[in-house]
């Protein structure tokens, strides 16, 4: 399988323009070259960062009340920082994609996306917003990682609120381990 | 360390194609355009907190007064009529439960009750009383949360949590029976999926004793809140003949006065052996269907509350072999119902030729069904005939003349599902 | 499409109300009436139908005012010998607790309808839906445009002949779907190259 995955690979041409982005790794490795305060500074600055995520209002579907019940009193979701649901996504730096998106639904979703300010990450919830779920049809984007670029992606259909909480935390770890700079 | 933006892209098929927000100049950056002497087109939606879903309204506005709401949907088109083509009429079912998603076993029902028909299939009463108490239960359900969330567009934070706290012991009984919260896919063609475990009774017996009394707490909240009733009482008043025009039914419809519910016109699974009332409005305005909704969350739960006395005994699945799956421990024994077994999961069931229209009573309205078979496995073509969607072209002329607070408030109260609207 | 129901119950028909009405008093409208299920389908043409839902919706007999849906039902099989799309209309008479069905049959290449705009209002939406999904032309509607996909959309997704499709499954026998964005290549359907 892996010598397909290669031939293919092959084929695709990878030649990637070469844009002015220093790469991923080279800011990892800046950071890792950076000394004992810095590296405070950077555990301060991504507690701070993931001790209030706010997310912004994006639930498309029945996810959306899955979300509104994690949002609610039994699984209160601001026990973990997410204290309110901004309406406008220029006051908030996390996006629970909740539902499916439609073609019709996937240039507002990108512009949603847009208009939140750094540093912002994304959560896939539920199967259509991972994969397109049960609709493989022509009016779902199978997929919002064709539109976005994701963080915590969440299976289930939709998926329980412990669940969202479980990708809440796990994204709170990724932000842990990140450096300040990366985004 | 400073990060260099890379140059926009070239459109493609998901971005808005429009340049960046920092280059548009500012009418054009905040979509605010001036179209008459007097007129501002504001765009809402379709991503915004009070539009209860992927609803985009345009709205034509004189200062704080608009003139002309024009809803725009599609935003969560889909194509469920087209998955129906493709799946057999039992695999459509988990389908049916995402269309209307705030009261899944309705969906259910109305899908099964239109196959039923198809077939000419009986179910026993005991599968007709629990898929009364399961459909009456999503009806609370669904009548919670469209209270819970009008309520915080009017700006009514409390109530929400509360009816939420209530939701969720719904939702306990929808976990207890099929395993899942919301998407049950448990009322199935034929029957249900199965018999109700006994913790079941409990639970019923719970919700029937504690209900009203929650109710009331709501309604001592909100009613005779002056807050509440002036937001409410004289906004987005239609008129029961402009309603039926535009094929409004439902709460929507019996705000305005108009006495009809299938339940009691055309019954369906046994609803005619209960005794129930059907409240209606007087003014056709905002007010009068929240009393609506209110009241019928008291009847939803007499409903229950005789069914779940009355609960007969029996199979809760039709005896039909051809439609639903025989029990597992006959497979063992008989050869006819392995095969029937075998027949069913592979390729289903086939309907006669026909076509039928099966509607019930939804909390939104009348949710009808229109089924077409050629003979096959799979429905020919399955229209959904969705209440919200007619609700909501009532809209422009609810709007008219009236405030942008307002026109929040009369969204909220048609009691929209984008799902239902836009299938 | 027509069957007729064996032993069946003493309970009148759904829309029967309707086709006796229509058959007294607007005979040249009936073409055909059909029976099955429980409930009786009138066929009607398409020059009489304007006339014929008038007349429902506004005699004492009938009273079908509320309109409820407006579909079309796709049977490409039938051409040359019957027209294609059966145009449905339902509507509901609430004084007299009945349903009843109108059908209209339309052939591909002459895939118009009169609209009903003036007669309900809430035709307005369904005839633009059913536009958008089979491609029925509403003749007279004031604005008949796409209301469920994109404006730009190509295609009537509900005809038998659009395939729907999302994306396949990768396996190994199709494996560059399983590859990232990034490395499809661009003429693959569904790449995105930002």
């Amino acid at each position: 399988m892996t010598a397909g995955l290669g031939v293919l690979r092959a084929q695709a041409g990878a030649d990637a323009p070469a844009l002015p982005i220093p790469r991923a790794e080279e800011r990892e490795r800046t950071a890792a070259m950076g000394g004992v305060v810095t590296t405070s500074i950077s555990k301060l600055l991504a507690w701070g960062r993931y001790s209030s995520l706010w997310p912004a209002n994006f639930g498309l579907a029945c996810c959306a009340i899955e979300m509104m019940s994690t949002a609610a009193s039994r699984y209160d979701l601001s026990r973990f920082g997410a204290e309110v649901f901004r309406a406008s996504p220029r006051q908030s730096d996390m996006m629970i994609v909740a539902g499916r998106v439609s073609q019709k639904m996937a240039p507002v979703l990108r512009q949603i996306y847009d208009q939140m300010p750094e540093p912002k990450w994304v959560i896939s919830m539920g199967a259509c917003a991972s994969c397109g779920g049960i609709f493989n049809n022509y009016a779902i984007v199978q997929g919002v990682d064709k539109v976005v670029p994701v963080d915590v992606y969440i299976p289930g259909c939709p998926p329980r609120p412990e669940a969202l909480i479980d990708a809440v935390v796990k994204l709170q770890r990724k932000i842990a381990a990140e450096h300040h700079t990366l985004r | 360390m400073t990060t260099v933006l890379p140059p926009p892209g070239p459109p493609g098929p998901y971005t808005s194609g429009r340049p960046p927000i920092d280059a548009l100049p500012l009418e054009e950056a905040v979509d605010l355009v001036q179209i008459g002497a007097n007129t501002m087109e504001l765009n809402m939606g379709p991503q915004h907190p009070s539009t209860h879903g992927v609803l985009r309204l345009v709205l034509d506005i004189d200062g704080e007064i608009i003139k002309d709401v024009r809803p725009d949907i599609g935003f969560l088109h889909t194509g469920f009529e087209k998955s129906f083509e493709s799946h057999t009429y039992q695999q459509c079912i988990p389908l049916t439960d995402r269309i209307d998603y705030l009261a899944p076993p309705m969906n259910n029902l109305a899908f099964a009750l239109a196959t039923e028909k198809l077939l000419g299939c009986e179910v026993p009463p005991r599968g007709q009383y629990i898929r009364v108490i399961m459909a009456e239960l999503a009806r609370i359900g669904s009548h919670l949360i469209w209270a819970g969330t009008a309520g915080i567009d009017i700006g009514a934070v409390t109530p929400f949590l509360y009816m939420w706290r209530e939701r969720e012991k719904i939702l306990d009984i929808n976990e207890l029976v099929s395993g899942v919260r919301m998407m049950t896919s448990y009322i199935r063609v034929g029957g249900l999926m199965a018999d109700v475990p006994d913790e079941f009774y409990g639970m019923v017996n719970d919700v029937v004793r504690t209900f009203p009394h929650f109710i009331d707490d709501y309604e001592l909240l909100l009613t005779k809140n002056p807050i509440w009733r002036q937001r409410l009482i004289g906004v987005g008043r239609i008129s029961a003949d402009d309603a039926i025009a535009y094929g409004v039914t439902g709460p929507a419809l019996r705000g305005s006065g108009v006495a009809y519910d299938l339940r009691k016109a055309q019954p369906y699974s046994s609803y005619d052996h209960f005794s129930f009332d059907v409240p209606i409005g007087g003014n056709g305005d905002v007010y009068d269907r929240y009393l609506v909704r209110m009241q019928e969350m008291r009847e939803s739960v007499k409903i229950i509350q005789q069914a779940y006395e009355h609960l007969p005994r029996g199979p809760v699945n039709t005896l039909d072999r051809k439609v639903a799956l025989p029990p597992r421990n006959e497979i063992n024994t008989s050869m006819e119902s392995l095969i029937h077994h075998f027949k069913l999961v592979t390729e289903g069931f086939r309907p006669p030729r026909g076509q039928v229209y099966s509607a019930i009573e939804s909390p939104r309205g009348e949710l009808g069904v229109y089924m077409v078979s050629d003979g096959g496995n799979r429905p020919y073509r399955c229209k959904w005939r969705a209440p919200s969607f007619s609700n909501l072209s009532a809209l422009p002329h609810m709007g008219r003349n009236a405030l942008i607070s307002d026109a929040v408030a009369v969204v909220g109260s048609i009691d929209i599902v984008l799902g239902d609207v836009d299938r | 499409m027509t069957t007729t129901t064996a032993g069946a119950s003493a309970r009148p028909l759904a829309g029967a109300r309707a086709a006796q009405l229509l058959a007294a008093r607007l005979p040249e409208a009936v073409l055909r009436r059909e029976e099955g299920l429980g409930e009786e389908t009138v066929v009607v043409s398409r020059e009489h139908l304007p006339a014929a839902i008038r007349l429902l919706r506004d005699d004492a007999d009938g009273l079908y005012t509320l309109p409820i849906m407006v579909t079309a039902v796709d049977w490409p099989d039938r051409e040359p010998d019957m027209p294609r799309f059966d145009v449905v209309y339902q509507l509901r008479s609430m004084m007299h607790n009945d349903v009843c069905r109108l059908v209209v049959q339309v052939a591909e290449d002459d895939a118009w309808m009169p609209t009903l705009e003036g007669v309900f209002a809430g035709m307005d939406w369904h005839e633009r839906e059913c536009w958008d999904l089979f491609g029925i032309d509403f003749r007279g509607h004031h604005d008949l445009r796409r209301i469920l996909l994109p404006d730009d959309w190509e295609g009537h997704p509900l005809r038998k002949d659009y395939v729907s499709f999302g994306e396949p499954v990768a396996f190994t026998h199709n494996l560059q779907w399983a590859l990232p964005m990034a490395e499809r290549p661009a003429d693959m359907p569904g790449t995105y190259h930002p």
